[in-house]
C-alpha cells in the first residue's frame, strides 16, 4: 500500500559513505511506491547545491550524482532545511533537480499523518 | 525578491471589516521554527477571523507559511511572496 517515507541525512562530503547510502534507500522507497522525502539538515544541505556531489562516487555503489537525479527522476522530493542553508550563505538559485527549501513546518506538515523514516 | 506590491496592500484594505482586528508584521528574514512561532504569538492576540498581513523574506516561506496554516486550521488567504495574509480560524 503506497505510504511515506523520510530519509533524514545531515552528511556531505564530510561522510560521503552516508550520504550515498541515504539515497540508496531514498531510491528504494520512491521504487517501492513511497512517497519519499530526503530531508537534508546541517551539513547535508551542501548537496542541494548543483555540482557539489558531482565527484562523490563510494565504492560499490553508482556516483551519488547518478543517485540523485534518479531519485528525483522518479518524483522524489528533497527538502532543504532553510536556516542550515542561510547559515552556510548558499546560493538558492543553485538547487539541484528536486529540491526545495523549507523550514519545520512543511517537515512537519509531511511526517504529521504518520510516516516511517531512517537517518543518516 | 519581489516587493510588497500595490495590489496586495489594497486586497489587505478589503479585508479588514468593520470592528475586526487586523494587524500587520514584517517578520523580516527569520524562518522554520522561530517564524511560525512568532507568527501564532500574533496570530493569537487577533479575535477569531481576524487577518495578519505578514511581510516574511525567507526563501522557505512560500512553503512553510501554507504548510503551517494547513497543519493548524488557519486561512491562508493569499500568497505573493513576501507578502502572506492570513486569517486566524474560529470563525
Amino acid at each position: 500500500m503506497p505510504g511515506k517515507f523520510c530519509v533524514s541525512l545531515t552528511c556531505a562530503r564530510d561522510n560521503t559513505d552516508k550520504a550515498t547510502v541515504a539515497f540508496v534507500v531514498a531510491n528504494a522507497a520512491a521504487a517501492s511506491d513511497q512517497e519519499t522525502v530526503v530531508f537534508l539538515s546541517t551539513e547535508g544541505v551542501r548537496l542541494a547545491i548543483r555540482g557539489y556531489a558531482d565527484d562523490i562516487t563510494e565504492e560499490g555503489f553508482a556516483p551519488l550524482k547518478d543517485l540523485m537525479a534518479s531519485f528525483a527522476s522518479v518524483g522524489g522530493k528533497i527538502y532543504v532545511c532553510s536556516p542550515c542553508f542561510k547559515r552556510r550563505k548558499l546560493d538558492d538559485t543553485a538547487l539541484v533537480p528536486g529540491a526545495v527549501i523549507v523550514g519545520g513546518a512543511k517537515l512537519v506538515e509531511f511526517m504529521s499523518s504518520g510516516c516511517p523514516g531512517v537517518s543518516y | 525578491m519581489k516587493d510588497e506590491g500595490e495590489d496586495s496592500s489594497q486586497r489587505w484594505e478589503l479585508l479588514q471589516p468593520a470592528g475586526r482586528t487586523c494587524s500587520a508584521w514584517d517578520a523580516g528574514d527569520i524562518g522554520c521554527g522561530e517564524l511560525v512561532l512568532a507568527l501564532r504569538t500574533r496570530l493569537l492576540a487577533l479575535p477569531p477571523g481576524g487577518v495578519i498581513r505578514v511581510r516574511a523574506t525567507d526563501p522557505a516561506a512560500p512553503e512553510d507559511l501554507p504548510a503551517w496554516c494547513r497543519l493548524t486550521g488557519n486561512s491562508l488567504v493569499s500568497a505573493d511572496h513576501p507578502t502572506y495574509l492570513i486569517r486566524r480560524k474560529g470563525e
